[in-house]
């Protein structure tokens, strides 16, 4: 749920990347860390074990600046992408306005994509959100690899919901600004 | 289309809460204060000094006490109403105001755990009800133009460069 401040002047949202191991749900976040304007970005918090897989959590803060006389936030989470770490996954989901469901569009992992979509709504269902009410957006990630799935294909096998798709590569940084762009549009809309 | 409630402070409950931090800083000889969203967004400081890692605080504090909810789930223990961090120069110390609050509180030496405990358990009393009292109705409406303008504000810092 965002939080909003009337008195202080801003609104904070949060925003979750979420997906199967080695996704690019950190790519994403190093990404949009390494290109955006630093007086718009606070640190880029990482808690991850040693091999640089995350234990619990990636965090970015994003400002957008004043906005109608609002300090606008937006706080960017990832979560842990092995299985065995849903008991984190589910604090990091507490409190979300919006979610970026990261796939990786090779063939090869599907099985770890369609187990962590089912996953991702089991825990948002369990944490009693109203899911009409979350920002939403599938992005296709891993697009400049050879044997991947066909968007359509991937849409269909992933999209019961019939939201918003993206492509991306996030290593280039193809399309990451464009998938947070939506979903910060749709977060907006959908919380005032 | 219904939009979806979040936490809302308005600037009635931001003044008493910033009163009542600034007095707990004071006799609890505490350094720095902060009331966070259990969510990981700050609401409000008191402290001497800019506090420049604010956000990352609330969000690495809020985790920990979510992560420290479900170890007491787990130990069958109905909950886990504090977080405490003992460092060499530096305490932290994190509990539970409401469902969708949470008080941060470091101090240093020149105080004691024991004190920084009575003080803020007293204070959180009345924060409690500060945020879960009625409704007074004083919140006012996000400008009917805020969605196009933070639009607009996306479009220029989120371009691809």
């Amino acid at each position: 749920m965002p939080l909003i401040n009337f008195a202080a002047r801003e609104i904070n949202y949060k925003i979750v990347y979420y997906g199967c191991g080695l996704c690019g749900k950190t790519t994403n976040l190093q990404y949009i860390h390494r290109k955006i304007n630093p007086d718009a970005r606070g640190k880029l918090v990482s808690i991850a074990t040693e091999e640089e897989r995350t234990l619990y959590f990636d965090f970015l803060p994003l400002t957008l600046g004043t906005v109608k006389g609002m300090q606008t936030r937006f706080h960017l989470y990832t979560v842990p992408g092995q299985s065995y770490y849903n008991a984190s996954r589910k604090l990091v989901l507490q409190g979300v306005d919006g979610v970026i469901f990261v796939a990786d569009s090779q063939i090869t992992r599907l099985d770890e994509n369609v187990e962590s979509y089912l996953n991702l709504w089991d825990n948002l269902m369990g944490q009693g959100d109203d899911l009409t009410k979350l920002g939403f957006v599938i992005q296709m990630n891993k697009r400049d690899l050879s044997d991947i799935f066909s968007v359509e294909d991937l849409n269909e096998l992933l999209n019961h919901t019939s939201s918003p798709v993206t492509e991306s590569s996030a290593v280039t940084g193809e399309g990451v600004f464009e998938t947070l762009k939506v979903v910060c549009k749709q977060v907006i809309a959908k919380t005032g | 289309m219904a939009k979806r409630k979040g936490l809302v402070i308005n600037d009635r409950q931001l003044d008493r809460c910033d009163d009542l931090l600034q007095k707990l800083k004071e006799v609890s000889g505490s350094s720095f204060l902060a009331l966070i969203s259990t969510s990981g967004q700050p609401i409000t400081t008191a402290s001497d000094e800019y506090h420049p890692e604010t956000l990352s605080l609330a969000s690495l504090a809020a985790s920990s006490f979510a992560a420290t909810q479900q170890l007491a789930k787990i130990l069958d223990e109905s909950e886990f109403t504090l977080l405490f961090h003992e460092g060499k120069a530096l305490n932290l110390h994190v509990s539970q105001v409401s469902d969708q609050v949470l008080l941060i509180v470091t101090f240093g030496r020149e105080t004691q755990v024991g004190k920084v405990r009575l003080y803020t358990q007293r204070a959180i009393e009345v924060l409690r009800q500060i945020f879960e009292g009625p409704d007074d109705g004083t919140s006012p409406e996000m400008d009917a133009d805020f969605e196009s303008a933070a639009g607009t504000a996306m479009d220029d810092i989120f371009k691809d460069v």
